[in-house]
Order: structure tokens, then sequence, then C-alpha cells
């Protein structure tokens, strides 16, 4: 029994594939009768069976060596490309959590999109992101990864484009889509340069291959930078971070997936693939580099955001570039750790918002206030979520920030502290601009909402508030104090609770400075910039050659049709019956080629 | 058993043309084709994959003094595209329009052209090839010229029929060249008595093959008829012109180029590695441009015959695959695209990008069609599951190593392809619905039949590409074997 739960873990991604088959039918309107609402509940199903599944397996698993299996998906011309399974205790505990978080954020979507009718693509594209992101985590191979990132890739164009007819949406998904796709392609790069050098896409052998090769330093550079692209994109590094901002248009039940795991996706290829990036200094500092300038930024912006949802999805950047720090200064372990807490934290911190959003109909955080004593269940959600997400003892995130300062770094440290207190200030504004204050014509007749909603946001906080005692028993926090952790660990505490209460007090709907406000609001110009550069010159150079093609290349041949009509044109004159004019052409044709001969060359 | 594939539809089309009924030649039409797809799907199942050699030769001396014989065989190159061939001709019959003018005249044209494409595909004779290559042209010529979108038809299917007859001039005078350098028994496909002429003689035979088939292809710069003969063909003839017509290009310049000249290609493939990257960007860049979706997807074929032609160039066992198989999905992909736009034209009354929106709309909109149009858009653009993902991907392993530049263009080809499926995408299928325009005809089950079948077709070598490159890996990888052999005994200083 225990065999056969291990051996057909493969199972848990095609859960998710059978709900999207199953919940295509009424997507194009071909069964009307039930309405779509069977869609949903197909799938949701779908996902518990995934979840019961990961979950028994996880405890058979937990403690075990990890176990491995693969079939041949494609065999031809010397290629061999294997589909292999990874089943350990890391890679069916995530599992768990992604599993466990879709049939969360699915029974939440019963409830926010209760009026909506499309239900059948949003819970399709749930089962696709399920069954994706399964699959990622078991996947032993690099070329697999990549085609479930491009795959994923896809399904957030459809996903963010779920309200196709708003031209915010459209072009949403559009970036989205883009953005990811030129992170996904650089990575193909990568993965195709790749398979010469190493002989094999498997994760395992890919390491082993990386601790004898001697490649030049310049190839290993370019390399790391190709491969490090699909992770940058998929996480909303800088410089590929906005679409994720942009993709907040898109319904919020998927943004709880987005914002909390599918944006983990590339950090989790990004671990796998460490050995290689570490072959070249350049690429992990880049790692570094673009981690911080991430974290830093994205939690500045976070700061002068007036849409909620935006407030908390540049945060998922700055978080996000905390891993690709821990992944650049090689500290893998502690990444997965941070991409533990974070998800679930945010994904609360999403789904306590996205109640409020649901029946105040507005996102504008000046809209909002006095929702303490209206909403008293939400505000427990958010708060506990907030202080999961920043490092506030003794909930998660505060471990993995302790654990990620070990090897204190002076520079670390501060980023750390300077990111932990930015974010708690974000948090404290956004929880102060919504819960405090004086009641608005939005906020004023809005209470708690229903169960489908308020069941998993309550449930997560229960998971939130506990996570410390799993971390606890799979002894992923310290058992002792060092010295230097401790002050490390007061400085931190300090950070978030100063951080959250000035953010609190102040409670600024915007930064006093309107210059920094405008800066820090559009993203520091990040779209401008790309509108007046990358877009620009695409759409100039693709006008260009259009207009060579059509009047260069193909003028070219017409006119060559023009001359040979006018050619017989004019000489239809010259057929005029004079046996004088012939013989002249025949004689002058002759002394051509006379001539032709006579002279060589 | 492969004279079939050739005399079944040239009797059909006699058929056709000599029953006086005009409301029958559909069903005759299409009972021919379906005769077809399942006569060559019974070939599929008959063919040896394991032998690279020729399989059902079928040979009768015909003027023997001129080397002119009756020659068919199938080998791994050419069976994937003769099931091609007669799955897309079922395809454009099925969906012609029933209430067409002159209904005999069209069935029995259609058919002809596949008589002349199966031809193509399987004659083992150089002077036979030339002439089935010709035969084309007219009845392509006329269904352009007669069943034509607008009024620029007739300069559409002129230019056309130039282009081509030009390209068949150039190849006939290759083919007839080779059989007065190196005897008329060079005529019934003979590499080693090819193999005997001088390196230059071999490159000039060569450069005007490539010429040729460059026209039929089309690469760049010679594709100018391309955009106005796709954009004008009724998207039936489109389906073939773009979907198996093209092929016919690509497969001469493996049979005819690759095979025949292994030394004379190993001296141009450098060049033609760099066209095809320059062809793919090229297409991709114009194709962005565009405000048709047809002519869109008609300069994308631009740019995906690039790859083809980069892995042609590379000719290792995984590029020569891998063109085979872009090959297949290329002709797959561009026939759903075309049936796609063709059916949004016939519905909405419109296919320019500006007048098309909100099409995903469940009520009013298209939704079925939204949902296909996207997906064959994302084929297209390479996303993996989809067949033209892993058709890209083997050409770009494969042709990595002997040309990594090209190779990383093409890659980011593959990114403006995005580019431009996702304009077409946002603009046709998302957006808002013109309330007081959208009153479109609703679209039949029998009209998503084709668009279904296809992409089930996509999908399922998408998921199980086994299935495909089963057939032709043999054949392939024989035929880069001999590129090696003959380039190391040429060349030893260029290989490693």
């Amino acid at each position: 029994m225990a065999e056969t739960f291990i051996h057909s873990v493969w199972l848990i991604p095609c859960y998710g594939i059978v709900g999207m088959l199953f919940a295509l039918p009424w997507f194009p309107g071909v069964i009307r009768r039930t309405g779509p609402r069977p869609s949903g509940y197909v799938n949701l199903l779908m996902t518990l069976f995934g979840f019961l599944h990961s979950l028994f397996t996880f405890v058979l698993v937990w403690g075990k060596p990890a176990q491995t299996e693969s079939f041949t998906w494609l065999e031809a011309a010397n290629l061999k490309l294997s589909f292999g399974f990874e089943i350990s205790s890391l890679s069916v505990g995530a599992l768990v959590l992604i599993t466990g978080l879709n049939f969360l954020s699915q029974i939440f979507a019963i409830g926010y999109l209760e009026m909506d009718w499309g239900w059948a693509r949003l819970f399709a594209l749930l089962g696709l992101f399920e069954a994706g992101m399964a699959a990622l985590v078991l996947c032993d191979n690099l070329f697999f990864s990549y085609c479930i990132l491009e795959i994923l890739t896809l399904g957030t164009y459809l996903l963010v484009g779920f309200w196709f007819n708003q031209s915010l949406v459209v072009s949403g998904a559009r970036d989205a889509f883009l953005t990811k796709r030129i992170g996904d392609l650089l990575l193909l790069m990568g993965v195709i340069a790749l398979l010469p050098l190493a002989g094999s896409w498997n994760y395992q052998d890919l390491a082993r291959w990386a601790a004898r090769t001697t490649i030049d330093p310049t190839l290993a550079t370019l390399l790391g930078l190709a491969l490090i692209s699909g992770p940058i994109g998929k996480c909303a590094q800088f410089p590929l971070h906005l679409w994720l901002d942009e993709a907040m248009e898109g319904p919020l039940p998927a943004t709880i997936l987005r914002n909390s795991l599918v944006v983990t996706t590339g950090a989790w290829v990004l671990v796998k693939i460490a050995p290689i990036l570490a072959l070249s200094p350049v690429v992990l500092g880049t790692l570094i580099v673009i981690g911080s300038i991430s974290a830093v930024g994205g939690s500045l912006i976070a700061i002068a955001q007036i849409d909620i949802k935006r407030a908390l999805s540049f945060l998922v950047s700055a978080y996000l570039g905390l891993v690709f720090i821990a992944v650049g200064i090689g500290q893998t372990q502690e990444a997965l750790l941070l991409i533990l807490t974070f998800s679930l934290s945010m994904a609360l911190l999403v789904m306590s918002v996205g109640g409020i959003i649901w029946n105040c109909m507005t996102q504008d955080l000046t809209q909002f206030g006095g929702l303490w004593s209206r909403r008293p269940i939400s505000a427990i959600a958010f708060l506990v979520g907030a202080a999961g997400l920043v490092a506030f003892p003794p909930l998660g995130s505060f471990w993995a920030f302790l654990q990620l300062a070990e090897q204190v770094s002076p520079w670390l440290v501060g980023l750390l502290l300077l990111v932990n207190t930015l974010t708690a200030f974000g948090l404290g504004r956004v929880f102060g601009l919504v819960f405090a204050g004086a009641t608005h014509p939005m906020t004023e007749r809005a209470p708690e909402v229903h169960w489908p909603m308020m069941v998993p946001t309550t449930l997560l906080a229960g998971f939130v508030l506990h996570l410390p005692i799993v971390l606890w028993q799979v002894q992923l926090i310290p058992a002792q104090w060092i010295d230097t952790t401790l002050l490390f660990a007061i400085a931190l505490s300090t950070s978030s609770i100063f951080g959250g209460i000035a953010g609190f007090r102040l409670r600024l709907a915007q930064l006093p400075w309107p210059r920094v406000q405008e800066m820090l609001a559009r993203d520091f110009y990040t779209g401008d910039i790309y509108r007046l550069s990358v877009v620009f010159a695409v759409a100039q150079i693709s006008q260009i050659v259009s207009i060579v093609d059509r009047y260069f290349v193909d003028g070219l041949v017409n006119l060559v049709g023009y001359f040979s009509l006018l050619g017989g044109e004019s000489l239809k004159y010259s057929t005029s019956g004079r046996t004088q004019f012939y013989a002249l052409t025949i004689l002058l044709g002759i002394v051509a080629m006379g001539c032709a001969v006579a002279v060589h060359f | 058993m492969l004279s079939v594939l050739v005399w079944l539809p040239i009797i059909g089309a006699v058929i056709i043309g000599l029953r006086p009924q005009k409301n029958q030649a559909r069903s005759i039409a299409l009972s021919v084709s379906f005769g077809l797809v399942v006569w060559s799907f019974w070939l599929l199942f008959q063919f040896s994959s394991s032998l690279s050699t020729m399989q059902f030769i079928e040979a009768l001396q015909w003027v023997p003094q001129l080397g002119l014989n009756y020659r068919l065989g199938i080998d791994g190159l050419s069976l994937p595209l003769v099931v091609l061939s007669s799955v897309l001709t079922w395809v454009a019959i099925y969906s012609s329009k029933r209430e067409i003018e002159r209904p005999r005249l069209y069935y029995a044209l259609i058919l002809l052209v596949n008589a002349g494409l199966a031809g193509g595909f399987l004659v083992q004779n150089l002077l036979l090839f030339a002439l089935f290559y010709e035969l084309e042209l007219v009845p392509i010529y006329l269904l352009i010229a007669i069943w034509g979108g607008t009024e620029r038809r007739g300069y559409a299917a002129i230019k056309f029929l130039t282009y081509t007859a030009v390209s068949g001039f150039l190849i006939l005078s290759a083919f007839l060249g080779i059989g007065f350098l190196a005897g008329s028994e060079a005529f019934s496909y003979n590499p080693q008595l090819i193999a005997a002429l001088p390196i230059a003689t071999q490159v000039v035979l060569l450069s005007l093959i490539l010429f040729g088939f460059g026209i039929k292809i089309p690469l760049f710069p010679l594709h100018t008829w391309l955009p106005d003969a796709y954009a004008e063909a009724s998207p039936p003839v489109a389906i073939l012109l773009g979907g198996v017509l093209a092929k016919l290009g690509t497969y001469g310049l493996v049979r005819f180029g690759l095979n025949l000249f292994p030394e004379a290609w190993h001296l141009l493939a450098p060049g033609l590695a760099v066209l095809g990257a320059v062809s793919a960007i090229y297409g991709s860049l114009v194709a962005l441009a565009q405000k048709d979706i047809k002519l869109m997807v008609a300069y994308s074929s631009i740019g995906h015959m690039g790859y083809i032609l980069l892995a042609i160039a590379a000719a290792t066992p995984l590029s020569l695959l891998g063109a085979v198989l872009q090959m297949v999905s290329h002709g797959l992909i561009l026939a759903m695209l075309f049936y796609l736009v063709g059916l949004i034209e016939a519905k909405v009354g419109t296919r320019d990008l500006d007048g098309l929106n909100g099409l995903m709309n469940p009520v009013r909109g298209l939704p079925l069609i939204s949902a296909l149009l996207i997906l064959a858009g994302m084929a297209s653009a390479g996303i993996p599951g989809l067949v033209g993902f892993i058709a890209e991907f083997l050409v770009l392993q494969g042709s990595f190593v002997p040309y990594p530049i090209p190779t990383l263009l093409c890659v980011v080809c593959s990114g403006l392809t995005a580019v431009y499926f996702v304009i077409l995408i946002s603009r046709t299928c998302f957006g808002k619905l013109d309330n007081a325009t959208a009153y479109y005809p609703s679209v039949l089950w029998s009209e998503r039949i084709p668009a279904l079948l296809l992409a089930g077709l996509i999908l399922l070598f998408g998921l199980q590409p086994s299935w495909l490159t089963h057939w032709s890996e043999t054949t392939t990888t024989a035929l880069a074997s001999q590129i090696k052999i003959a380039a190391a005994a040429n060349f030893p200083g260029d290989l490693p």
C-alpha cells in the first residue's frame, strides 16, 4: 500500500490536468444547461484528491532517502529525453504546499467569483497551474523544467487575461506573457547550449558535471546568465519585474496562487541549477545585485502604491529578491525556507485583502478606512499574514531571515534589516489605511464576507500561526543561539515592530514628497523606459523592414516586370515588315557576337 | 501501391470533369481524398521504419533514350509529407464553400494539385520530378485567379505563376545539366555519378537548385510572391499552398540539394545557415508590422521556413529529423491558422486587426474558434506541449553545435513570433465586442471539425512526438552520416 502511494506520485500532476480537461466543455459553451458551476466543483474535487495523495505520500517518504523514477519521452537521433521524478521529502512537501494552497484558493474562488460567467476558464487554468507546479517540483530534468515554465507562462497570459474585455487587462496579459517569454527564451538558449557541454539535463548529472568541468570562464558566465534569465522573468525580478504589477488586473483568486507560488517556480529552478551558476563568480554577483535591487526597490515601490493589490505585489518582487541573494551567496536551503514562509504568508495577505475588495468594490487605498470594527476576522488574518511575512518572532520568516544572516556579513545584515523595515512599514501603512481611522462611503456597509472566502482565510491564518511548530518538528529552527544571532534577532524584531508601527501611525496615502511619490508609484518609470526603448525600437524596425519589403524588395520585382512589359510594348513597333530593318538587326547581332568571341577576358 | 496516390486523384479529377452533375463534384472529391487519406495511413503502417532505403519501389521504363523512367519510391523523408499532403487536401476540400462557383473545375483542380504533390514526393527520377513540379503550377494559378479574394487576385496569380515558373525552369536546367554532364543515367537519382563531377560544377548546379527551391519555399529575398498569393488565395487554397506546396521546396532541398551534392553542400552550408536565420528574423519582423491577420500568418511562414533551411544546412542527425518534423508541424499549424482566419473572415467580414475585437465573447462572439486560434498561434510560437515546440527544439538543438550564432538568432525569431501572435490574439480574441456590429452568423459544428481535427493532431504530436519521429529517424540519420562521410573525404580539415 505504502509503495503504491509512493510510486503513483506521478498521478499528482495528473489530477490537475484531469480537472482541467473536465472543465473544458463548459468554457466555450458546449454545455449550457447546467451553467458553468460544475466545472469548478470537479476541479475542487480533483485538487482535494491531489492534496490527500500528496499528504499521505509525504508521511510515507518523510525522512527517507530520495527515490527517482523515470520514463522515456522521446528517443531520437542520439537524443534521449527522459522525464524523471524525484520523490523526496522536499519535493513531496512542496506538493503538499501546492495542492493545499490551490485547494484553498479554489474554495476562495467559488466565493469570489460567485457571479462570474468564466468559471470554467478560471478553474481549468488553476488546474493547469497546479499540474504544472506539481510536475515542476517532481521533475529532475532542466529541459522539462523549461517546458513547464513555458507552459505556465502561457497559463499566466490566459489567467491574467481572464476579464479580457477590459483594455488594461489585455495589455497586462500581453506584457506578462512577453516579459516572461523573454526570460524563458534566454533560458532556452542556455538549455540548448548546455547539452553539448554537459551531455545531460538531469540535475544530478549537471551537478556532477559542474564539479569536475574546466570550461572557459567566459562561456560559463554566458551560460549562467542565460540560465538565470528564466528565473528573473518568472520571479518578477529587476529588470523583468513589471509584468507582476500589471498582472494585478487579473482575478484575485488567481492572484493568491500567483503571488505566493507561481512566482517561486523560477526560484525553484534557480536552486536546482545552483551548481552550474557557481561556476562563474560573475553570475553569482549578478544574482546578488539583481536580488538587492529588487528587494530594496520592490519594498520601496510598495510604499507608494495606491492600489491595494499592487502594494502587495511589489513585496513579492522584494522577497524573491532576497531568495536570489540567498542563492547568490550559496545558501540554497535558506532560500527554500524563505520561499515556504513567504508563500504561506503572502497567500494569506492576498486572501484577506481579497475579501475586503470583494464587498467594498474598490482597490483604492484612499477609499478605505475604519474596517477594524466591522471586519475583525479579516483584520486579524491580515495581521497574522503581515507578521508571518516580516521577521516577527516566533512566526515563519523570522527564522528564515535569521538563518540567512548566519554567515554574518555586514552588508547583508544591513540589507535584510532595511528590507524588513520597509516591508513592515508598507504593511503597517496598508493595515492602517484599511482598518483604522474613520469609515469612508465605500466601507460604511462592509460586513465580513460569506463562508467560501472566510473559511480558507481563517484556515490559512491557522497554518501560518502553526508554521513555527512545523519548522520545529522538521528541525529547521536552530536549537542553539549564538551571540551574534541573538543580537541580529533582536535587531530584526525591533525593525519589524518599529517599521510596522511607523507605517500604521503615519498612514500615508501618499508620500509627502510629490516627486519621490511619483517616481515610486510609477515603478521608477520602468514601463515608460521600456515603451520608449525596446518596444519603440522593435516597432520601428518592423515598420521599416516592412516598408523595405513592400517598396524595395517587391518594388524591384515589379520594376523588372514593368520593364519587360515596356520592352515588349516598345519592341512591337519594330515588327514593321521591312526586310532591311531585319537584315540590319541580324548584322548587328553577328557583329556583337563576333566581338564577344574575339575579346577574351 | 504508390501509384494509387498519384493516379487516384487524377482519375477522380477526370470523373468530376466528365460527369455533368455539378452538385456531386464535392462529394466525389471528398470521397476520393478520403480514400487517399486511408491509403496513405495504410502505407504508414506497412512502412518499415528500420530501413533507410526506398520502399515500395515501382519502376517502369518510359523513354530509356532520355533516361526518363517512371520510378516511385518512399522513404522516411517523403512518407510524413505524403501523409500530410493527403490529410491537408482532405481538409482543403472539406473546408471549401458548399455553394462555390464552377464546382467541377474547382474540385478537379484541387485533386490535380494533390496528384502533382504526391508525384513530386514519390518520384525517383529527376526529369519526372521536374514534370510534376511544373504540373502544380497551372491548377494553383487558376485556383488563385478564379476563386481568389479581391480584385488583386489576378496580379497575385500571375506573380505566383511567373515566380514559380522561373523556379521550375532553374530546377529543370540544373537537372538537364546533371544529365548532360554526368550522363542520362544520373536522371534516375544516382548520387555517385554526380560525385564524380568537379566540385566547381557541382557548386554551380547546386546553386541553380537552391535558387529554384528558394523561390518555392520561399526564402528571403525570393519571397515576394508569397504575401500576395497567400492573402489572395481562398482559405482552402492557402492551406494547400502554405501547408504542403512550400514543403515541396524544402523536400527538394534535402532530396536534390543535400543528398545529391553533399560536397558542394558542405561548402555552401555556412552561408545557408545565415540565410536561414536572416529569413527567420526578416519574416517575423515583417509579420509584426502587418495589419491584416492573413498577411501576418503568411509572413510567419517565411520565418518558420528559415528554421528548416538552418536545419538542413547543419545536416546533423538531430537537425535533419527536426527539419522533417518542422515541415509536418508547420504544415499542420499553418493550415489551422489559415482555416481559422478564413472562418473569422467569413463570419465577421473582416480580417483587419483594427476592425476585429473581443471574439472570445461567449454569447455573441466566436469563443471556440478564438480558443482554437490561441492554440494555433501558441503552437506556432513554440509553446511546449504542442508540436511546433518539439520540431523547433530539435532543429535548434541539432544546429547549435555547427552554427551557434544562427541558432541563437532563430531563438530570437521564436520570441518575435510570440510577439506578433500575442498582438494578433490580443486584438482579435481579447477586447470588447462592438455591440452595434456583433451579429455574426453562428459557427456550425461541421465548420469546426477541420480545426478540431488539426488541433487534435497538433496536441497529439506535441505530447507524443515519438509517433512522428519514429518514421523518419532511420532515413535522416543515414542521410546525415552520408553527408558526414562525404565531407570528411573531401574536406578533412573542416571536421573536428
